[in-house]
């Protein structure tokens, strides 16, 4: 397989009244063609930033890209004209969100809203937009769509809607797509439905994802490789068999125990990480998870970040589990 | 014999909906609970989980008498909250208590951690002065906040510190019975375990009784004992938590656990999913019959025309759906 997406050493900041927010710090990561990757972390750890960060989708002021770059099919993104990358996003690369009501606009009908890129990115006529438009949507499972196609965001459900924005994603056969906790906002009977449709398709049409969720579940179930990110930082990556079956940084460690799981006996008692994620503004010296790791050794306080090799193909950034 | 902290009879709880400005008139109403009858044994941890919009909520606000429901019993310790004027009503109110899913919106962002912890024993009167003052301080320790932390606003509290402040103020009189309505659901990964625990040694320590709300299957596996399912505003299975996660009767209950992914990427490339076609029919028309048959993967001739009655196919286990009912066909 050949490597589609090549992020190195991307680092994206926001500069706020309280001090610069190091909200993703020298991430690099890989996606080959038609593979699922994963970016795993809680909230704040950057994971959608260092994806949005791909397609210069950062707000600048405040956010800012500092450092890095992200090679496309051998071009790098980063340093593209605004003109030229206007022509990637969409096309080549698409985005799902999270909130499908946010990101469909409310005072546009699904047609317009989907005609248009398929008008400007594959030339098509108004009536032929349409009738790809109408087919898309049933694709993704939506009926009567062509009476639908004439409706406002606002007459669809939270899953329908997550549909429309999947249609829409797929509409210009992108080669990546980003999709950004697509089921956070759903019921799990629809995402067990949403997951699977947009798996199938994408496997038709020979489309990656980057796949961000704090879901570990999902994760196993759809991803061939793992980015686990604390703090702005990957801590670790590998294979998802590699990474959920011989975790080795104590964090992913940690949010596995954490977990419960329905088809393993009932524990007693869960297994908290404890304390807070840090504050990104002023991160702790040294590995940033130190404060909350229960193998902490005075060498995590201080020193800088990189990634060792554990295994083949498997990284972690810690140093105490990189000498095991 | 269990002693029943809280019985529920028949409880309906329907919402008009209304047309018109000057003279509104009653055009629809949404069935958000639809004859529901469940007990909850003193000190045991109840899940109720189900989809958006099944009623879950709804029942816990009714027991709360949040909502006044439209017919039916809530018999708590025997007596009937339905029925009982706001006065009456008033000191029973001590006993029930509730957590909030989003811990941000519930506490007043103007008020400092021990002026929400204290509001209750403000409202309630019991106890004063310096008792209150360390009766807050007691509080804070119980839930594993810092006395310093007294005078903080909300906002100075990350999410999992505001939803333990939250745990305080339901705690603050005492309470025998605690509605934990998604107490983890705002909450990050690594800090739902912490409350889970959290939530556990209490009831150990102060043997309250809580209904446990949830949308997240493993984790009402992990704390009840046992579990509630809810689809459309109906009840349709009970049972024993371990009963229920081992051999789920319902087709619905079936496939709301196969939908949840595993975290083993070995376990999930041998499962198979129970993808439902559809999506969750509106409350405000419910279909005829079994309010789960359009999709159902299991249904047959009497789902689209009868209600499945909820019995008992196990002791303790409970199922309403014709495949288990006394008419079932032969086969």
């Amino acid at each position: 397989m050949s490597t589609l997406l090549e992020v190195r050493d991307l680092s994206t900041h926001f500069h706020t009244q309280d001090g610069v927010v190091k909200a993703v710090e020298h991430a690099s990561y890989e996606v080959d063609r038609g593979e699922v990757i994963a970016l795993v972390g809680e909230s704040g750890c950057g994971k959608t930033v260092s994806a949005l960060s791909i397609v210069r989708l950062i707000q600048d002021p405040p956010g800012k890209i500092v450092s890095g770059q992200v090679n496309f099919n051998g071009t790098d993104l980063l340093k593209l004209p605004r003109q030229a990358i206007r022509k990637v996003r969409g096309s080549q690369i698409a985005m799902i969100f999270q909130e499908p009501m946010t990101s469909l606009n409310p005072v546009l009908t699904i047609r317009r809203q989907m005609t248009e890129a398929l008008e400007i990115h594959r030339g098509m006529k108004s009536q032929e937009a349409l009738d790809e438009a109408i087919r898309l949507l049933e694709r993704v499972g939506i009926t009567e769509a062509e009476r639908r196609v004439k409706d406002y965001p606002h007459k669809f459900s939270g899953g329908m809607r997550q549909r429309v924005m999947m249609a829409m994603a797929i509409s210009c056969q992108p080669q990546l797509i980003i999709a950004d906790e697509p089921t956070t906002a759903v019921d799990v009977t629809i995402q067990a439905q949403l997951l699977e449709m947009l798996h199938n398709i994408t496997k038709d049409l020979d489309t990656a994802i980057i796949l961000i969720t704090h879901n570990l579940g999902i994760v196993a179930r759809y991803a061939r490789r793992v980015y686990v990110m604390y703090a702005g930082r990957i801590v670790e990556t590998g294979s998802a068999e590699d990474v959920y079956h011989d975790p080795r940084h104590p964090y992913t460690v940690g949010l596995i125990a954490s977990v419960p799981r329905l088809d393993e006996p009932r524990t007693a008692r869960l297994v908290p990480i404890e304390g807070q994620p840090p504050d990104l503004i002023a991160p702790p010296l040294g590995c940033p998870f130190h404060p909350r790791c229960s193998r902490v050794q005075n060498q995590c306080k201080e020193g800088a970040y990189e990634l060792i090799e554990v295994a083949p193909g498997h990284y972690t950034s810690c140093r105490i589990a990189g000498k095991d | 014999m269990d002693e029943m902290l809280v019985e529920i009879k028949n409880l309906k709880m329907y919402f008009p909906v209304t047309s018109g400005i000057l003279l509104q008139r009653k055009t629809a109403e949404i069935k958000a609970v639809n004859d529901v009858s469940l007990d909850i044994v003193r000190g045991e941890t109840l899940g109720l989980v189900g989809e958006s919009g099944c009623g879950k909520t709804t029942l816990g606000k009714c027991i709360l008498q949040l909502y006044r429901p439209t017919s039916g019993e809530i018999l708590f310790e025997g007596n009937d909250l339905c029925r009982m004027p706001n006065k009456q009503l008033r000191p029973l109110r001590q006993k029930l208590q509730v957590i909030f899913q989003d811990p941000s919106d519930s506490l007043d962002p103007r008020f400092t951690a021990s002026d929400i912890i204290g509001e209750p024993m403000k409202i309630h009167g019991v106890p004063k002065g310096r008792a209150r003052r360390e009766r807050i301080e007691e509080l804070l320790d119980i839930v594993g906040l810092a006395p310093y932390m007294a005078n903080r606003y909300p906002h100075e509290f990350s999410g999992g510190q505001r939803q333990r402040l939250g745990i305080a103020r339901a705690l603050a009189l005492n309470p025998n019975f605690i509605v934990c309505d998604e107490p983890i659901s705002a909450l990050d990964v690594s800090i739902q375990a912490q409350i889970i625990n959290l939530l556990e040694d209490l009831q150990a320590k102060f043997r309250v009784t809580y209904l446990f709300i949830s949308h997240d299957l493993s984790v009402v596996r992990h704390i009840s004992d046992r579990v509630a399912v809810m689809y459309l505003g109906k009840l349709v299975e009970l049972a024993d938590r371990d009963e229920l996660y081992e051999s789920p009767f319902h087709p619905y209950t079936q496939a709301l656990l196969s939908a949840v992914p595993i975290p083993d990427p070995h376990v999930e490339a041998q499962r198979s999913v129970i993808v439902l076609k559809g999506e969750v029919p509106s409350p405000l028309n419910p279909p005829a019959g079994c309010v789960f048959h359009p999709r159902c993967f299991k249904v047959f001739e009497p789902c689209a025309t009868t209600v499945p009655p909820l019995v008992e196919v196990a002791k303790g286990h409970r199922v309403a759906c014709h495949l288990y009912s006394s008419d079932r066909p032969s086969s």
